[in-house]
């Protein structure tokens, strides 16, 4: 790290986004280099290093270039840069909207409408000043991590931190509290080999080694979504991890973009990775003028957003996940509950599979790379809670398979990888049953949460069962079906259509906080429980099916339209009364 | 000014070329092919892999014909493609040469067919619905200006048709036509609809027909949005119609594999995705500019085929047609919520509920196959699913205003259900269920 000799290389070939350089010093794997391009300095990365089979006193790099190579030729000037990929961590970095690679994008946006290759612009604001309070005295020891002082970032206390990578250090001097940017010293630090080193507010980490826990727990605490079905059926913890795959279509996005809206959290992280810009763009522009839901501040103020979409260069995306991941472990550090989106890691394993395939590599199922199980589980690792800070980075990844399959490659590997699974099932989405998580298809490492586990197996019982039937009158017709039996598909249907689906445009049904799922809970395990007793007095069979079935849709528009309505305490605490009545028939009640 | 040339090529393959050495070639850098005995010129190539002992060519009118001694001119520039207002009203071929037989237009200034990337900031949420006066896209599936949605049909479905019919009720100022691998009497029937329909004088047609130049027809996309994008920065509203992006894909991997290149799904190169979304991608409604919508065709035997696949998730939403009917089971548009709130309050309901039912209806179909939907309510969705596939998913009659359209919808619930098996709010049951 600390060879200050410029190491340079020059291109042999080229190809997409893929070059190869000759080089007589050194060349450090995973390191990064600049390539000279018409005048213009584009970033890349070293994948391999190998022999040059002409010439035995060079060596040939092949690299990954993070930007398009239009106008490269054969001779053009590589710089290695001898540090690996890396992101700037410091204040500033909440309410920032990035490109892959770090470059705020409203900043290059300022001097062209169009992302070029070697637009580069600092990650953060270096103009800005903060209110610098110190923490650490002269004479105090200090390693990576420890905290020398803070910022109001917003509403949290931004730690300023030793760097990670520094060993035992002793302060030297440390600045008084001020207003100053973050290019300015607020500390220097003498090492035990007697190197003085001076700290700023922000520093570089690299991104594909993670940031340590202090003492790693198991999450504990449930995160409240405000979506119904998850956090009834498919609870996620605060540093869990989750599966989202679904074919296009399935409301991905959407769900994505609720839990962006609802999701409790301190923190939340989008990496945008190789979708649609305009989705993240209708995070940044649209999501500022919403509330926080806990502090009904505008909802940016607690995102930041790495937006490599689908049309920026494909290496980038790579690269996009695991800088957004470091920035979540760096406010987990801090003490915060950090929710991390990533959207898709499918493009980003695709992006994997484009540059094996270029490299020429020896493709594995569907030309995925062979190991890519085991990047995607090493990845969903890095999420986690830490009782030692007390903050957690919660990691929901979507995967988007080829073909709706969920037996492609990348989904298997990441239901390996995670805790939670929320499968989005095409047939509901279909029938526009929204979120179209299949709630008979999901798993949950959570046991308890807001409600009991016994409360959600009798819940998941009755959809089981209720599907059962529904697949007998599919198959034998109506006719054959007992009363009774009929009664719990009604049941079934009944919890489906009120509970699990939710109107996610809809100002009051969009988002349920934990005391509505009580009573909601409430109602649903008095509703399974109850035996109701339609009068039928010499009905035909099939008069009294559908009588009852008329009960029940009076029952579920009742319902419906209490979702949408209910808002006051007195208005919510109705709903398990009115099941009540509707067990015994009382018709009146409805 | 005084070009480079090579005098000799070491390999031609189908649509690629290669010479020896380093001849000082940049990365998608142009170069000309000329009859080494007349200079007469044969051929453009772009630069597409390049080492210190051979440089790789794609040739846009194929490699039919070259020889060792065909000659190499570099132009030391990217493909750009020209762009002049007196484009309007004709007709060009894959890379942007005048192909309806009219006199050469007089470039007014090249430009870039890289398709950088629009930063995101400068994208605007888009919030402009395109009305079509299709009810299964007005109604189910809203439309808006700068979407970029493909058409999902089978080969035999009348997909052109439809594609023609939405173009020429679209509100745009520039109609960019892009036909890949098209036959020639497709060509000619998009010709005649948009003449006939008084579009043609602001249509500029770029077409690749079936049997061209593969290189031609993989440039296509790249030169006529670059174009489109020309007049989006220009502030006018452009439309896009890509059909069919299937053949295009179908290009792409053919090339993929005369460079011998690690095929992923069904031999299509790894980088579908992204070959797809960047052209995709270049629909946006622009800040302080105008815009760019891009209808396309996608054709397909089955939606897991890689296309399609990968199309759907780049596009926002799909329309699929199925039997000369606009499917309301696999159609969407993913950013009918921007616009279809601002409607009539009954707009997004009655969307929903109908589609529910419409679900139910399709079970029931299925469970009647095997005569299981003997009961009255299955029957009743059974008559429901037959009005609506005739009454909504009709895309080729008159068109329909939406207000009509949502009494047409209302129409057809009171003709087959009861108010509260349409899950609909007791509020909007009465206002709309007694309504004429």
């Amino acid at each position: 790290m600390n060879n200050k000799k410029r190491r340079t290389g020059t291109l042999i070939a080229i190809q997409d986004s893929l070059v190869k350089a000759r080089f007589y010093d050194d060349v450090i794997m995973g390191e990064t280099a600049e390539i000279s391009v018409d005048g213009k300095l584009l970033q890349a990365e070293v994948l391999q290093i190998e022999p040059d089979p002409k010439n035995a006193d060079a060596g040939l790099v092949e690299m990954q270039v993070f930007e398009d190579l239009t106008g490269a030729q054969i001779g053009d000037e590589v710089v290695f840069k001898g540090t690996p990929l890396s992101v700037l961590l410091g204040p500033g970095l909440l309410t920032s909207i990035w490109d892959g690679l770090q470059n705020p994008l409203y900043k290059l946006g300022e001097t062209d409408p169009y992302l070029q290759p070697g637009m580069t612009a600092p990650a953060l604001d270096i103009e800005k000043l903060w209110d610098f309070t110190p923490t650490a005295k002269v004479g105090d020891v200090v390693s990576g991590g420890d905290t020398i002082g803070w910022v109001p970032e917003g509403r949290f206390e931004h730690k300023v931190l030793v760097p990670f990578d520094y060993g035992k250090c002793r302060v030297d001097s440390i600045i008084e509290k001020s207003s100053i940017n973050i290019t300015e010293v607020v500390a220097v630090v003498i090492d035990e080999l007697e190197q003085r080193h001076e700290l700023k507010m922000a520093f570089r980490q690299a991104v594909k080694s993670p940031i340590p826990f202090k003492e790693r727990a198991i999450p504990s605490e449930t995160i409240s979504t405000g979506v119904r079905v998850i956090d009834l059926l498919a609870p996620v913890g605060y540093g869990g991890t989750v599966g989202n795959p679904g074919p296009f279509g399935a409301g991905k996005t959407v769900l994505q973009h609720a839990l962006c809206k609802y999701a409790v959290a301190d923190i939340i992280i989008m990496a945008a990775c190789g979708e649609r810009a305009g989705e993240a763009v209708e995070v940044f522009k649209d999501f500022a003028e919403l509330d926080d839901p806990s502090t009904g501040e505008s909802l940016m103020n607690r995102m930041c957003i790495f937006g490599n979409t689908s049309s920026m260069p494909v290496a980038a995306r790579e690269a996009s996940v695991f800088i957004a991941l470091t920035v979540g472990e760096y406010y987990r550090y801090q003490g915060f509950n950090v929710v991390m989106l990533a959207d898709s890691t499918s493009r980003w394993a695709q992006a994997l599979r484009e540059r094996s395939g270029r490299q020429g590599d020896i493709p594995g199922p569907e030309a995925f790379p062979m190991d890519i199980p085991d990047q995607i589980k090493g990845m969903y690792q890095r999420a986690g809670a830490d009782a030692g800070t007390g903050g957690s980075l919660t990691f929901i990844g979507t995967v988007s398979p080829a073909g709706g399959n969920f037996q492609e490659p990348v989904t298997q590997a990441t239901m390996d990888a995670t805790g939670g699974f929320w499968g989005l099932s095409q047939d509901r989405a279909d029938a526009k049953k929204y979120p179209a998580i299949d709630p008979l298809a999901y798993t949950s490492s959570v046991y308890d949460s807001f409600i009991s586990w016994k409360d959600r197996q009798t819940m998941l019982q009755t959809l089981h069962e209720a599907n059962g039937i529904d697949q007998t009158i599919s198959t034998i017709g109506l006719k054959k079906v007992p009363v009774e039996k009929y009664i719990l598909f009604q049941k079934g249907l009944t919890i489906d259509f009120c509970v699990l689906q939710q109107n996610a445009f809809h100002k009051v049904d969009a988002c349920t906080r934990p005391d509505r799922l009580h009573v909601i809970n409430e109602a649903v395990q008095k509703l399974i429980d109850g035996s109701i007793q339609f009068a039928h007095n010499g009905m035909e069979d099939e008069e009294v099916k559908e009588m009852i079935k008329s009960k029940f849709d009076e029952l579920r528009q009742w319902w419906r339209d209490w979702n949408g309505v209910a808002q006051s305490e007195e208005e919510i605490a109705v709903l398990p009364g009115k099941i009540e009545q509707f067990i015994l028939q009382e018709d009146s009640a409805l | 000014m005084i070009r480079k040339e090579i005098n000799r090529i070491s390999e031609v393959g189908k649509a690629l070329i290669s010479v020896e050495g380093n001849p000082g070639v940049a990365l998608n850098h142009v170069v000309e092919l000329l009859n080494a005995d007349n200079n007469q010129s044969l051929s453009f190539a772009k630069a597409i892999n390049i080492t210190e002992d051979s440089t790789r060519f794609q040739v846009f009118n194929g490699t039919q014909g070259l020889s060792t001694k065909t000659k190499i001119r570099m132009h030391e520039v990217p493909l750009t493609a020209g762009f002049s207002h007196n484009m309007l009203g004709r007709s060009f071929d894959g890379v942007g040469n005048v192909a309806d037989g009219g006199p050469d237009v007089i470039m007014e200034k090249q430009v870039s067919t890289r398709l950088d990337t629009l930063n995101p900031t400068v994208r605007l949420v888009p919030k402009q619905p395109l009305w079509t006066g299709i009810p299964m896209i007005d109604v189910f599936n809203t439309l808006v200006k700068s979407q970029k949605i493909p058409i999902f049909a089978g080969p035999t479905e009348p997909y052109n048709r439809l594609l023609s019919q939405i173009a020429q009720g679209a509100q745009a100022d520039v109609i960019i036509f892009a036909g890949i691998g098209l036959k020639f009497d497709e060509y000619q029937y998009f010709k005649e609809q948009l003449s006939q329909s008084g579009n043609i004088d602001k249509t500029i047609m770029f077409t690749h027909l079936a049997g061209d130049s593969q290189i031609k027809g993989l440039m296509l996309p790249d030169v006529a949005l670059s174009v489109a994008r020309e007049f989006g920065d220009e502030g006018k509203d452009v439309l896009v119609l890509l059909t069919d992006m299937t053949n295009w894909s179908n290009i792409l991997r053919n090339v993929a594999n005369y460079q011998d290149m690690i095929p992923s799904l069904q031999g299509y190169p790894g980088s579908l995705y992204s070959e797809l979304a960047k052209r995709y991608e270049v629909a946006a409604d622009i800040e302080g500019a105008g815009s760019i919508t891009i209808i396309g065709a996608t054709t397909l035997e089955s939606l897991e085929d890689p296309v399609p696949d990968n199309t759907g998730y780049i596009t926002e939403g799909q329309f699929f047609l199925d039997n000369g009917k606009l499917k309301l089971a696999r159609s969407l548009s993913r950013l009918k919520q921007q616009v279809n709130d601002d409607t009539r309050d009954d707009h997004r309901p009655i969307m929903t509920a109908m589609a529910s039912l419409l679900a139910d209806a399709e079970k029931a179909y299925e469970a009647a196959e095997v005569g299981a939907a003997n009961d009255p309510y299955s029957q009743k969705l059974l008559r429901y699913r037959t009005d609506f596939i005739e009454n909504m998913e009709e895309p080729f009659g008159e068109p329909i205003e939406l207000e009509a359209a949502l009494d047409k919808c209302w129409d057809i619930l009171r003709r087959h259900f009861e108010p509260t098996e349409t899950g609909l709010s007791k509020k909007l049951i009465e206002q709309y269920w007694h309504k004429n």
